[in-house]
């Protein structure tokens, strides 16, 4: 007898067999989050327009080729300037706020070295060949610079160069112990790789502007400063009085001499200090004498502590009065400048006029006290027909354009700003040659990097950069829950003894580590590092992982518009804003 | 960040919690230390809503909704079924709220853990009886207006110590746990899970409706939490064995209050007050792990 | 095997043989016997279950609700405040069709605390959603017990069974205690058709908006409707096999009956005694034993009392602003015929009282010599007391 089977009483119980997916919980939203990547104020701050942040994310994740090109779309020359660049960027650096500023200019440094041990070719995006030609006069940074954007933009470039070698200030005016030659030569290489043609021992006139007219198209001027401007003290011109400018020029060619007891050098600029270090590698005991105050120097803290530390002897408030000549030295007599009605009155003769005296004994003296043109047609004209942008002057001329760029059209002298002249003066030509004047602001505005005056090559080249907003990240914005303090790297040097014996680089390379630690401590203000956190918090997982360049994207029907991801972003690369209702699809950007 | 977990989500999006919902969170963290193996109790609480009404599931594992008293009861019957059909594997955690755990739960729950029953007790606290529209639970802390001790009569009693309470029951395993602190959390679930015997995880779960905060905060100040002392990261073993598992640098509770709506009627000398508990509460919690260190 | 047990220990012998798989109980007298006796049977290993030792009734049912869903035979067992503490999940667990059996030890509620027989505690739950079955002996404990679970799991709905305390529980009475492979071949193992699983994840007891709740309570009340054909199928086949019937009632002598005495629990066992003195004093009385109660046995009682000109049922309980809670469902039951008998309703036996045969016998006198109830409860055997003490 088998037991009695009944038929399946009704059962309707409560359980599930769907899940919530149904619901689309988008339509709770009234706010919007979205990734907007935003601009680093240390991008802002670089004359070139690096992408900072960006460089410092892949250096950080171990990419240094990927990091060292995305610093050679805007900058040539990162060895040279993680040397010698003044590095604006570490000064408004918002980690600084939190701890100390990141060391840009070490790992910038770091990267260039490294492709270039590694004998790295990199992979740059160029546009097609045009058939426009622009001639250069000077191979400096500001006309290698041009040279190289205008190549990027298919351009061909003749450099025409006066010196035997190429790099103008940065091979002649910078000395070995700040920039070897060797960094320089293999970047001027990468770009003689791109087809620039330099022709060294070929200096140019004024008739240059007229004849180039015939064989190219536009011609650009950066010629420098090379000419030393006078201390207006009486005795200046007697012979053996030299230029701080050549002493540097001879050290670079190997044949400095040597020197021996007191050398006056006058001026506190960059040319000064290194004009009185070298003296001190010579063999002689540098003075360095400067007419305003220590603070006023335009020489950076830095480079004079560097100095004194070598042995270089700073006299500032002073200023040169007289020399005379006596026995095959020189007698300079020095004048207190006290600063009448503030210091404005401190340079000037009546400033001067003020103060006690001092009359010291040197064997040799070097002015550098400040540069101009070395003739008068390498300066940009006045009047009308030119167009005055950030870094460069444009000349509409009958022979064709013309763009003046680098230290003579530029306020600050730095290489850096050449840089930046060169990319300018290479987009403003581009767009002349393609749309036309009335094409330049918008274009350079559109181009510029959080609205101010460095410009994006890649944003010009509508690079996923172009896509970036120009909001400028401020410390308020960064959520430093998620760091931790950490000190900055520190340069590794040649202990002091040693520097002021010989010419070999002062600053020593860093290992991967070292660079990679260092980079790790950069906020990547504004933009996306992956870090994830827009999607571990989501609470109702619509942050999902796509193919995008962002690697994610936020599923806009089930995103209630909480705004965690927002503020969980610990570097503000993402914005919520009020929701526009379904028809909006604006600030999506995939 | 990198959480060392399985990249799998064991949730569904469409789930009606408040947006900027810290116990959503939590759940995510949770289920992802998990896995699928595991079965969850839930008793009466946000989570009975949010887990889906008829015939939606937003959870990937078996559920069974309990009523308000029984998690720990529940919990304890699901574990014998398993046991007794040989599956000693199976997971089974009662996921509750604090009003189902630090009050009308308390009983189930403190049964379940004197029997040492094999299961995981997860309680989300996000201090009062949210569901039902904020009103005080004995997790509430000092201080906190709740729609039953409205700004007038803002709770003067201190918050229960619900870990301290089952540690007294030499529970093998109790911890607290944030969802500010995600490594820590998955990692404290992990080990949870890889114990026998009970196990009793705090989980501080922010809620933007209940506290008057901006939903895009919730994670902050659980973090500030954490930060203040007000709700730190420990774990003790068998009852006895303490490790406390961040020594914050202690920020001002004031700044803490300050960003919750829930706090704005308090005086001056209220916060000072307070600051004088959690700092007196943080250094007993300080000598107990002295005196008891794992 | 023929064993002389208490009422409980048959409980536990039922519960035993049924291979329950987890108990879960809290201690109350008198139900504790049945408890005790099964963890006997679980340390001593005559049952594979696990004992769950819950810290209040609220979490045994509690507990048990969660096992049942993970698919395995539960039980436990209870009495008056236990049973009232249970009452949210006595909901609960009709709601969930959750096939679990209790044994209910029918003990008065308090205060004042008082632990003998009165039914007034399974009776308040009357409209949880359970089955409930009523036992006259301790073999009828033991044989209902077994039923239950067949029943519950056939209809998904859970079944309580009742015995009078100490006068069923803590009595010793013989009982054929059937063996394994019999008892085996009647309740075969559990075939669970709710049942948690990991492989197949999904949520149970959720929320029921408005629009579905509704058809989920009435698809309880559609297996309560089956209950009572089911049972008597049931019945049918317990006999077949174990030679023992019971059926939703029994009728003794009721065909020419001028009056119907209706009982249920051991008060019937006296009744029986006084029906079979009276008969042989000429006296045309009858007896309705009512063993389910849960679903309402309409159609039986109607068929047998609608010839009847009166009825007196006795209830040891009550339902107060109301009437003894049998003679109310009766009422209820008998409302709709076009003729139907006189009901008297006597409440006798609260919180432990003796209804014996002679208080029997007193009912049946009041009945036979009153044309009509004067009121709808006749409390019987009531001592004057002074009001407001």
């Amino acid at each position: 007898m088998s037991h009695k089977h009944f038929k399946d009483s009704p059962l309707f119980i409560p359980s599930s067999y769907l899940t919530t997916e149904a619901n689309k919980t988008g339509s709770w939203r009234f706010l919007r989050p979205r990734y907007d990547e935003k601009t680093a104020p240390c991008a802002v701050a670089c004359p070139a327009g690096e992408d900072i942040s960006r460089v410092l994310m892949l250096a950080s994740q171990g990419l240094f080729k990927e990091a060292w090109e995305t610093v050679l779309v805007e900058n040539p020359f990162p060895g040279v300037c993680g040397r010698i660049c003044h590095h604006p960027c570490e000064t408004v650096c918002n980690r600084a706020h939190f701890d100390e500023a990141i060391a840009t200019h070490a790992i910038e440094r770091f990267l260039a070295d490294t492709a270039s041990r590694n004998e790295l070719k990199p992979r740059l995006d160029r546009l097609p060949a045009k058939r426009e030609r622009i001639a250069v006069a000077g191979a400096g940074p500001s006309g290698l610079a041009a040279a190289y954007f205008l190549a990027l933009l298919g351009y061909g470039c003749d450099i025409y160069e006066a010196m035997g070698e190429p790099g103008g200030v940065l091979r002649w005016g910078v000395p070995s112990y700040r920039l070897p030659s060797g960094a320089l030569r293999n970047e001027i290489a990468q770009i003689v790789e791109l087809g620039v043609r330099i022709h060294c021992g070929n200096p140019v006139g004024e008739e240059f502007l007229g004849r180039a007219a015939s064989t190219h198209d536009a011609v650009f001027v950066g010629c420098g400063c090379g000419r030393e401007h006078g201390l207006a003290a009486a005795g200046e011109d007697l012979p053996g009085v030299e230029d701080g400018l050549e002493l540097l020029r001879k050290v670079a060619a190997g044949n400095g001499g040597a020197l021996e007891g007191p050398v006056a050098v006058i001026g506190g600029g960059y040319a000064a200090i290194e004009a009185a270090r070298c003296v001190v590698r010579l063999g002689g005991k540098a003075i360095l004498i400067y007419r305003r105050r220590r603070e006023d120097m335009p020489a950076s803290r830095e480079q004079i502590a560097m100095a004194m530390e070598e042995g270089v002897e700073v006299r500032a408030g002073m200023a040169a009065v007289r020399i005379e000549a006596q026995s095959g030295e020189f007698l300079l007599t020095l004048r207190e400048a006290q600063a009448e009605g503030g210091d404005a009155n401190a340079g000037t003769a009546s400033g001067r006029a003020a103060g006690k005296t001092d009359t010291i004994r040197v064997g040799r003296i070097f002015r550098a006290g400040g540069f101009d043109a070395a003739e008068q047609w390498m300066l940009p004209p006045p009047g009308d027909g030119v167009l005055r942008l950030n870094n460069s002057v444009l000349v509409f001329t009958e022979a064709g354009p013309r763009v003046f760029g680098g230290d003579l059209v530029n306020t600050s002298k730095s290489v850096a700003h050449a840089v930046a002249s060169g990319k300018e003066a290479a987009i403003a030509l581009d767009l002349l040659f393609r749309e036309g004047i009335d094409s330049i602001r918008p274009e350079l505005e559109r181009c510029s990097v959080g609205g101010r005056r460095s410009l994006s090559m890649e944003a010009h080249m509508n690079g996923p950069r172009s896509l970036r907003s120009s909001a400028v990240v401020r410390y308020s914005e960064i959520n430093t829950d998620y760091f931790r303090f950490s000190p900055r790297l520190t340069q590794p040097r040649l202990l002091k003894g040693e520097r002021s014996r010989s010419f070999a680089e002062i600053d020593l390379k860093i290992s991967a580590n070292l660079a990679m630690r260092e980079a790790e401590r950069c906020f990547n203000c504004g933009i996306c590092n992956q870090c994830d956190n827009c999607r571990l918090f989501c609470p109702d997982l619509a942050v999902v992982r796509d193919q995008s360049p962002l690697g994610r994207r936020i599923d806009y029907d089930y995103c209630k518009g909480c705004g965690i991801c927002v503020v969980e972003c610990p570097r503000n690369a993402m914005t919520l804003e009020e929701e526009q209702g379904p028809e909006y699809r604006g600030g999506e950007k995939d | 960040m990198e959480l060392d977990v399985v990249d799998r989500e064991y949730m569904y999006c469409g789930h009606v919690a408040c947006a900027g919902c810290g116990a959503a969170i939590a759940m995510r963290f949770v289920l992802k230390a998990l896995g699928e193996k595991t079965v969850m109790a839930i008793p009466a609480c946000c989570w009975s809503i949010i887990a889906g009404a008829y015939p939606q599931s937003s959870l990937q594992i078996p559920v069974i909704h309990t009523a308000f008293e029984t998690g720990g009861a529940v919990a304890s019957g699901v574990r014998a079924a398993l046991d007794v059909k040989g599956d000693t594997e199976t997971t089974v955690i009662t996921w509750a709220g604090d009003g189902g755990t630090f009050d009308i739960g308390f009983q189930a729950l403190s049964g379940a853990v004197e029997r040492n029953e094999d299961f995981l007790y997860v309680c989300y606290d996000n201090e009062a009886y949210m569901n039902t529209g904020v009103q005080r639970s004995s997790s509430t802390p000092y201080g906190a207006w709740t729609t039953t001790t409205p700004s007038r009569e803002w709770k003067k009693m201190r918050k229960k110590n619900i870990v301290e309470a089952l540690v007294a029951h030499r529970i093998p395993y109790a911890a607290t746990a944030s969802i500010a602190y995600p490594e820590d959390l998955v990692r404290k679930v992990k080990k949870a899970k890889a114990m026998k015997g009970s196990k009793f995880i705090h989980i501080f779960a922010s809620c933007p409706t209940g506290w008057r905060i901006p939903s895009e905060m919730s994670i902050k100040i659980a973090r500030m939490a954490v930060q203040t002392n007000i709700f730190p990261l420990y774990e003790v073993e068998g009852g006895v064995r303490y490790t406390i598992n961040l020594s914050p640098r202690g920020y001002l509770v004031k700044e803490y209050f300050g960003l919750q709506g829930r706090f704005k009627h308090l005086a001056e000398s209220d916060l000072d007050q307070i600051q004088q508990m959690v700092d007196e509460d943080w250094e007993f919690l300080q000598r107990r792990a002295r005196a008891m260190p794992a | 095997m023929k064993k002389v047990l208490e009422g409980s220990h048959a409980v536990a012998e039922a519960v035993r043989l049924a291979g329950v798989q987890v108990v879960s109980a809290y201690p109350i007298t008198p139900q504790t016997h049945i408890v005790e006796r099964i963890a006997d049977f679980c340390a001593e290993g005559a049952m594979n279950a696990r004992f769950l030792r819950v810290e209040s009734e609220h979490s045994a049912l509690a507990a048990l609700i969660g096992a049942s869903s993970m698919g395995v035979r539960t039980f436990t067992a209870t009495s008056s405040q236990g049973l009232a503490l249970m009452h949210e999940l006595l909901h609960w667990a009709s709601g969930a069709r959750l096939p679990i059996v209790m044994a209910d030890v029918n003990r008065a509620l308090a205060p004042g605390w008082n632990i003998w027989d009165d039914q007034t505690d399974s009776l308040s739950q009357r409209d949880t959603g359970w089955i409930q079955l009523y036992c006259e002996t301790g073999q009828e404990c033991l044989d209902t017990t077994l039923l239950a679970f067949r029943l519950a799991e056939s209809v998904n709905l859970p079944v309580m069974v009742l015995l009078d305390a100490f006068l069923l529980s803590h009595t010793y009475e013989p009982v054929d205690i059937p063996d394994q492979e019999s008892v085996d071949a009647f309740l075969p193992p559990l075939r669970p058709r709710i049942a948690l699983s990991t492989s197949a994840p999904r949520a149970l007891s959720q929320m029921a908006p408005p629009n579905v709740y509704m058809e989920m309570r009435h698809s309880i009340q559609k297996a309560m409707d089956e209950t009572a054909a089911r049972l008597e199928e049931l019945d049918a086949e317990f006999m077949e096999r174990f030679g023992r019937r019971y059926g939703a009632v029994e009728a003794v002598c009721c065909a020419d009956a001028d009056i119907v005495l209706v009982t249920s629990g051991t008060i019937t066992g006296t009744a029986r005694q006084v029906v079979e003195d009276l008969r042989a004093a000429g006296q045309k009385v009858g007896l309705l034993k009512i063993k389910l109660f849960r679903p309402f046995p309409t159609t039986q009682v109607r068929e047998v009392l609608e010839p009847v000109p009166k009825v007196a049922v006795i209830d040891r309980n009550f339902s107060f602003g109301a009437t003894g809670i049998f003679a109310q469902e009766l009422r209820a039951a008998l409302y709709g015929l076009s003729r139907r008998p006189e009901v008297f309703g006597f409440v006798a036996g609260l919180g432990g009282r003796d209804v014996t045969e002679k208080v029997v016998r007193e009912i049946y006198l009041h009945a036979r010599d009153n044309a009509a109830p004067d009121s709808e409860a006749i409390w019987v055997g009531l001592s004057e007391v002074s009001n407001g003490a």
